[in-house]
């Protein structure tokens, strides 16, 4: 059986790519990065990850440049026709401003966006995000369960839900809130960054594109994961070098691209 | 009591973020020749706060004399061909990375940008709308400013 393939979107400044490529790897994808200056070559994949950095340093706002460059042309092409695409921090904010979540007005006229956070300043932080639709609701993560608790690393100086008060409330009522900041058991948590919903995470209407501003490929290995698991791990290579929470994400895409189909 | 005054600062090296915005204007359809960004500062400040000039200057936090160009608007709004970008709920800042300026109460920050012809002109003004609407503005958390 062929393996379905990913691309995984490089533009200048892009800089979680590679752990990117491991995660999809790593759940049984053939993933492929695919650099900003041959958008031709993205025809042949069955779906999109845009993952974290700066792309293009973040000019003029987080994710603007990128979202008017030519390698999205065919994303968004594929996010209509239902492909899936995932964005990842800086990918969540480049499909904000591309208009493809929460896709609730034209494409390239961003109705959201991820906005600086309210202290002001770039914020690292170990975190847990929690489904908060139901999981019909998010076809690009097939087969994840009611409430799926899953950790990763906030990473961001732009990652708070901003909108005008009307469009939080569609986003909220039609279901584009997928995930938002919880502790290890779920309970929500105020947002870090001071996200309008205690958004995490926006989801188009179709449930194909999911735009995450926390880093669950940050989080797919134990010994990046923040608790006591790694420090029990310490000394067993192949404890310390296991599937983390984070990878929970990357298996449920795997599952998607497979037809609903788990590995 | 406070009095505001505005400070812009603009590079005097090539302007790498301006150039990106030339070429995506260009790839939305937008024919500029030129575009000219730069970094609004607006201070409160209390009345006889003195040379709040060279007080930014000697910071080298929000100028450095190697690559800026520091000067005071007469006005406190954007020039006739200028549009500011600003956050739409603004949370004015104390403090410059990390240390208070003697003599500012709040701090506000904007990007100025103008978009010029081939002959040095601004472009007409619907132009312009067209840009901010297309690229240099999102409406969910920023506003455009013009004269």
């Amino acid at each position: 059986m062929t393996r379905p393939r990913v691309a995984i979107l490089v533009f200048p400044g892009t800089n979680s790519e590679d752990e990117t490529l491991r995660a999809v790897q790593a759940v049984g994808l053939d993933g492929e990065l695919v650099h900003w200056s041959v958008p031709e070559r993205l025809a042949r994949f069955d779906a999109f990850i845009l993952p974290g950095g700066f792309a293009y340093e973040d000019r003029v706002r987080s994710g603007a440049v990128a979202a008017h460059d030519a390698l999205i042309d065919p994303v968004i092409e594929a996010a209509l026709a239902g492909k899936f695409v995932l964005g990842i921090c800086n990918g969540a904010q480049i499909l904000a401003e591309a208009g493809l979540v929460p896709g609730t007005g034209p494409l390239r006229r961003p109705s959201a966006a991820f906005a600086p956070n309210a202290s002001g300043r770039f914020q690292s932080l170990h975190v847990h995000v929690k489904l908060v639709v139901a999981p019909e609701r998010v076809p690009i993560l097939a087969g994840i369960e009611p409430g799926a608790v899953i950790p990763a690393w906030a990473s961001h100086g732009d990652g708070r839900l901003a909108a005008p008060s009307d469009e939080l409330a569609r986003i909220e009522r039609d279901g584009h809130r997928a995930f938002i900041y919880c502790d290890r058991d779920g309970n929500p948590v105020a947002a870090p960054n001071g996200s309008a919903l205690d958004c995490a995470a926006l989801v188009n209407r179709a449930g194909n594109v999911l735009a995450i501003m926390p880093h669950p490929e940050r989080d797919a290995w134990t010994f990046n994961h923040l608790d006591a698991s790694r420090d029990a791990a310490r000394g067993d290579t192949q404890a310390m070098l296991a599937p983390s929470g984070g990878i929970r994400l990357f298996e449920h895409f795997a599952r998607a691209l497979r037809g609903g189909v788990p590995a | 009591m406070s009095a505001q005054r505005t400070f812009a600062v603009t590079l005097t090296i090539p302007d790498n973020e301006a150039f990106t915005v030339y070429e995506t204007l260009g790839r939305l359809g937008i024919d500029v020749a030129r575009v000219v960004r730069a970094d609004i500062w607006v201070f409160d400040v209390d009345p006889g706060a003195g040379d709040l000039a060279a007080r930014i200057a000697s910071i080298e936090t929000i100028h450095n004399p190697n690559k800026h160009r520091l000067t005071e608007r007469s006005s406190d709004g954007p020039a006739a061909g200028e549009v500011w970008i600003a956050a739409r709920v603004e949370a004015p800042a104390t403090l410059v990375a990390g240390r208070p300026i003697p003599g500012v109460q709040a701090i506000r920050r904007r990007t100025a940008w103008r978009l010029l012809d081939d002959q040095g002109a601004d472009i007409p003004a619907a132009e312009l709308s067209r840009a901010v609407d297309a690229f240099l503005c999102n409406p969910a958390f920023q506003v455009a400013i013009t004269a």
